[in-house]
């Protein structure tokens, strides 16, 4: 098999085929088996060993309290120690392999993703309650990264000539940083625990990944992947485990050079703070790579396409139950659209179907947990008492108590200085807010302290000219939804305090994985040098 | 695989007498009087300002004001309109001025309702009962669409199922008692009742998806058996209209619950659409072929080369998804032969409604009908309202059905509609620009289709050839037309 340089996206599935629909649905009946045969778990795998934790976390499926999806065990700091340790061993072995072979690692890694895809598609489903659209694309986004940081990793590794000059050769070319801390988000749980793992790997550094809690079983499959695929047990450690308590000490351990981190904004800084500490037998500078909310704003100009514009706010507000970095939470409309958008919108809500997330006519499904459900209710509850609703969707009183289940709920007239308005929610809520003109709708837009992705539906040729030069966001989507960035097409990442700029899926993501450096030789000895002799 | 020369012969003739006779009439595009065909003039020699101009053509409905109408004139506009020619350029640049920008909008307004009224007949079924009127005294038998904007909540599929049933109510108590109610061609099948109508299935419910497999064929059965029902009591005729190839497998799902159910087997010919430029179109075929023998009664079966190339060529290749129609024109137009013959050869299951401008197409089903010993009553043609008239012209005259089919609704939710007809109008493969417009050779456009490399075809063997010569001249005064608008 060949790896080209040139990267092809993995399909999403094209649910018109009857084909894919039972993929999924018997897909879901294995998952289904091995829940009920206990085989999902997750455990700490250090130096290719699993090891008996100590805390035990049973995680009960999001759609349905009663139902326990697999036993997750907590390393602690001791195996934090250990797994840093392994990794430190196994650097300069993984480091002087060739870039080929850790390229050709990640391709196999893409390989067995999509041997397994029906099932690994299925336990995201029930592991974090995503719906088999959202689930599918997650699944296709984990292998698109594998494929497209082998192919990033063979085109920018090769050791490269500065300048032609004569009597001299300047070489410049890459190293690792060392031992990697990857913490992985929930939200997207095997597509971004791989990027940033696989990004890692295949410039060399050696990884320590701890999966988020409430995505840990899907964070044992990616692990397992990973090393069947070849990736030296020490070079790559299995962290499951509580942020609270392994995460400051992976994070503050001297022999980690590298922490990439997607997740809540509070955590992201903490860890570049606490990074910024040097402390004792340190010898590197910390680099973090943080990627962390959001608070999207799509604008509906005057002239817009309603009907595209209603359905790219339902989608990217509230595919997945709004807990995507790039998801929806702010809603500009602009002049007179603003009556007849919100109205039509309102009905559109009202009709949403909420229901478990393994049934496929489910437009979304439950938030994550509980911890999220009550913070989330407790925030519709709040903002209720403040602001006209505008419109919330039914759910079906048979899930009601079952799951995490939060209907989709839109605020209206939403002051710009309400906590609705500037804080990340992570679930189905929207705020709406007219805007005189479509430069007070940019202004509004852009006024929040996050710059992840935004939109904008319109037909004006002039207005969508100064979107593109103003709307200054990581992610501008013009004329559809504002979530679902594919690798390599839509590098993805934000600023402000959205992130530290970097964009994941793009050209310049490895870079911040190696340092570069440099090697001049002078080649003239006595006068004479190989380029004349 | 190549026609018998004897019948090729017949459709060449046919066609070529059919052609002859399309310089008695004035195709309404063409009409110089119209500010339309000069735009259209441009359009194709233009792609930006094609492009550009039907943007402009899509965003007008949603403006509110004369200014920002004068305001999107000049945006969209300006920049293409100079590469035509600098004084256009101005010339549409003078509306800045704020009294003339009023004008200007309103003329706008007005072209692009001028426009739509050559495709659309009206707002509503009672509006557009003059119309439908005129086209029977004309001999023209029809189908009414409904545009519907696409629906988003329950109370908008709900209301426009009302308008379904409305139209039918309104259609089904007037037009059997105008005169011009009477059978067009006496004892055809399409003709037990004037009263016709064409259903967009997906828009009547919201939350129709492939994903939501189950619970939208099902809500759509519920709904599209409603619609069935008044159109029993009104002894009318009905088309469940084919969609794009996401939806498409919903429909047909769809249709055959409700029309293989024992409350409507007693609907006449209950009709479906099979679009031959998918690729799937002959399984489609085989399955309503197979459904009409399970249900032991005939349906209608109206074949089109489909609407929606454009899109699902787009979709496919943003998703890296195989492409489910053909790639090249002629490959549909190939297999729009194939399925055109065996839709006939299997008469007895199905009425068969060849619908299509294209002069050979239609004449090959004519031709292939008499061949197999089919008479005129066994089949009918049907094309756009306000597309190509002096083709529906030429077949009528000869005595076969045609219908049109007639879209009603609201210049909003029309846009949609008229954009895919001026795009269908000028587009590279248009046969009817290359009739009208280009005035190609009319041997070259009475050739027999072969389906092509790229589509899976073997490679091309020897082609028959017959000389330009043996084609009639076009018109004088047809070509002297095309020249005046150039």
């Amino acid at each position: 098999m060949t790896h080209p340089h040139t990267f092809k996206n993995e399909p999403l599935l094209d649910f018109s085929e009857e084909r894919n629909r039972r993929a999924v649905q018997s897909g879901l009946r294995e998952v289904e088996g091995l829940i009920a045969a206990s085989a999902f778990y997750a455990r700490p795998i250090i130096n290719g060993e699993e090891l008996r934790g100590g805390e035990t976390f049973s995680r009960t499926d999001p759609c349905d309290h009663t139902a326990t999806l697999g036993v997750v065990e907590f390393g602690d700091r001791k195996m934090a120690e250990l797994a840093v340790s392994t990794c430190a061993q196994g650097l300069p072995l993984w480091r002087a392999t060739s870039v080929e072979h850790r390229a050709s690692t990640l391709n196999r890694m893409a390989s067995i993703m999509r041997e397994r895809k029906s099932m690994l598609t299925a336990l995201i489903i029930r592991e974090v309650g995503k719906t088999w659209r959202e689930a599918d694309a997650d699944v296709a986004e984990a292998i698109d990264f594998c494929d497209y940081y082998a192919a990033e990793a063979r085109r920018i590794s090769p050791p490269r000539l500065t300048e032609q000059v004569m009597g001299e050769e300047n070489h410049y070319l890459y190293q690792p940083r060392g031992v990697t801390v990857v913490i992985a988000p929930w939200n997207f749980p095997l597509a971004i625990a791989c990027g940033m793992t696989v990004a890692a790997l295949v410039t060399g550094n050696t990884v320590v990944l701890k999966p988020a809690e409430q995505s840990s079983l899907i964070g044992h499959q990616l692990a397992q992947i990973i090393l069947e695929a070849g990736v030296p047990s020490n070079a790559f450690a299995f962290l499951p485990g509580k942020g609270e308590e392994v995460g400051p000490y992976l994070v503050e351990h001297p022999h980690v050079a590298m922490i990439v981190f997607t997740g809540s904004r509070a955590v992201g800084l903490s860890i570049v703070e606490s990074a910024s500490k040097v402390r004792a037998n340190q010898r590197m500078i910390k680099k973090v790579v943080a990627e962390l909310g959001g608070k999207n704003a799509i604008i509906v100009d005057e002239d817009a396409d309603f009907d595209d514009a209603i359905r790219g706010a339902l989608s990217s507000a509230f595919g997945f139950a709004g807990q995507k970095c790039s998801a929806c939470s702010r809603l500009i409309v602009v002049g007179n659209a603003y009556e007849p958008f919100i109205q039509r919108l309102a009905a559109a809500t009202q009709d949403l179907i909420v229901g478990n997330a393994s049934d496929p006519s489910s437009f979304l499904g439950p938030v994550v947990d509980q911890e999220a459900y009550e913070r989330i209710t407790a925030t519709i509850s709040s903002a209720s008492a403040q602001l006209p609703l505008l419109a919330q969707a039914k759910v079906p009183s048979q899930i009601l108590q079952r799951g995490n289940f939060i209907p989709p709920t839109i605020f209206r007239d939403v002051p710009s200085s309400h906590k609705i308005w500037t804080d990340e929610i992570f679930g189905p809520v929207v705020a709406c807010a007219p805007a005189r003109d479509f430069n007070h709708a940019l202004e509004l837009a852009t006024s929040s302290e996050y710059a992840l992705t935004g939109g904008v539906f319109s037909r004006h040729p002039q207005n969508l000219a100064k979107a593109k030069e103003e709307f200054r966001v990581g992610n501008l989507y013009i004329n559809r939804g504002i979530t679902g960035a594919l690798v390599g097409r839509q590098p993805f990442g934000g600023f402000l305090m959205s992130g530290v700029g970097s964009k994941a899926g793009g050209p310049d993501y490895l870079l911040q994985f190696m340092e570069p450096r440099v090697v001049t030789e002078n080649t003239m000895r006595r006068g004479f040098s190989p380029d004349i002799a | 695989m190549t026609l018998d020369p004897l019948l090729n012969a017949k459709i060449l003739d046919m066609g070529r007498h059919i052609f002859a006779d399309l310089g008695d009439t004035d195709p309404s595009l063409l009409d110089p009087r119209y500010l339309n065909s000069v735009l259209m003039r441009w359009s194709m020699s233009q792609p930006e300002f094609k492009v550009n101009l039907f943007r402009l053509v899509d965003v007008l409905p949603t403006l509110q004001s004369n200014e920002a109408i004068a305001e999107h004139v000049r945006e969209y506009l300006i920049p293409p309109a100079n590469k035509i020619h600098p004084s256009l350029g101005w010339f549409i640049s003078l509306c800045k001025n704020p009294l003339l920008a009023n004008v200007a909008a309103f003329m706008v307004k007005q072209g692009v309702k001028q426009m739509a009224s050559m495709f659309i007949a009206g707002e509503s079924p009672s509006s557009a009962l003059p119309v439908l009127q005129r086209l029977r005294g004309e001999r023209y038998s029809f189908t009414v669409d409904l545009l519907g904007e696409f629906c988003v909540c329950e109370p908008e599929a709900k209301e426009y199922q009302d308008r379904y049933l409305d139209a039918i109510e309104t259609f089904g108590s007037t037009i059997p008692t105008w005169k011009e109610g009477q059978p067009i061609v006496e004892g055809h099948p399409g003709e037990t009742s004037p009263v016709c109508v064409s259903v967009k299935l997906s828009a009547l419910y919201s939350q129709t998806s492939v994903l939501n497999f189950e619970r939208s064929v099902e809500v759509l059965s519920e709904r599209l058996a409603e619609i069935a029902r008044r159109v029993k009591q009104h002894g009318a005729l009905m088309y469940v209209d084919a969609e794009d190839s996401g939806n498409n497998s919903i429909i047909y799902e769809a249709f055959e619950r409700v029309f293989g159910s024992s409350d409507f087997l007693d609907i006449p010919y209950p009709g479906i659409v099979i679009q031959a430029y998918a690729k799937n179109s002959e399984a489609r075929v085989d399955e309503m072929l197979a459904f009409a023998r399970e249900r032991g009664a005939p349906i209608a079966i109206r074949l089109v080369k489909g609407a929606y190339w454009d899109y699902e060529r787009i979709v496919s290749s943003q998703n890296d998804w195989e492409f489910p129609l053909w790639t090249k024109k002629q490959s549909s137009d190939a297999h729009y032969e194939h399925l055109t013959r065996k839709l006939l050869d299997n008469r007895a299951l199905c009425l068969p409604a060849f619908g299509s401008h294209n002069i050979r197409s239609l004449s090959h089903a004519c031709c292939y009908a008499e061949s197999i010993g089919l008479s005129k009553k066994d089949f009918e043609i049907q094309v756009l309202y306000g597309m190509a008239e002096p083709i529906a012209k030429a077949f009528m005259k000869r005595d076969y059905l045609v219908r049109m089919y007639v879209p009603l609704g609201e210049l909003l939710p029309g846009m949609g509609y008229l954009v895919r007809r001026l795009l269908e109008n000028t587009s590279n493969e248009s046969f009817l620009r290359h009739t009208f417009f280009d005035a190609d050779e009319v041997s070259t456009l009475l050739k027999e289709p072969h389906l092509q490399p790229e589509d899976g075809a073997p490679p091309p063997q020897t082609e028959q050839r017959y000389t330009p010569s043996e084609a009639p001249p076009m018109p004088d005064h047809f070509t002297a037309q095309l020249h005046e608008l150039s």
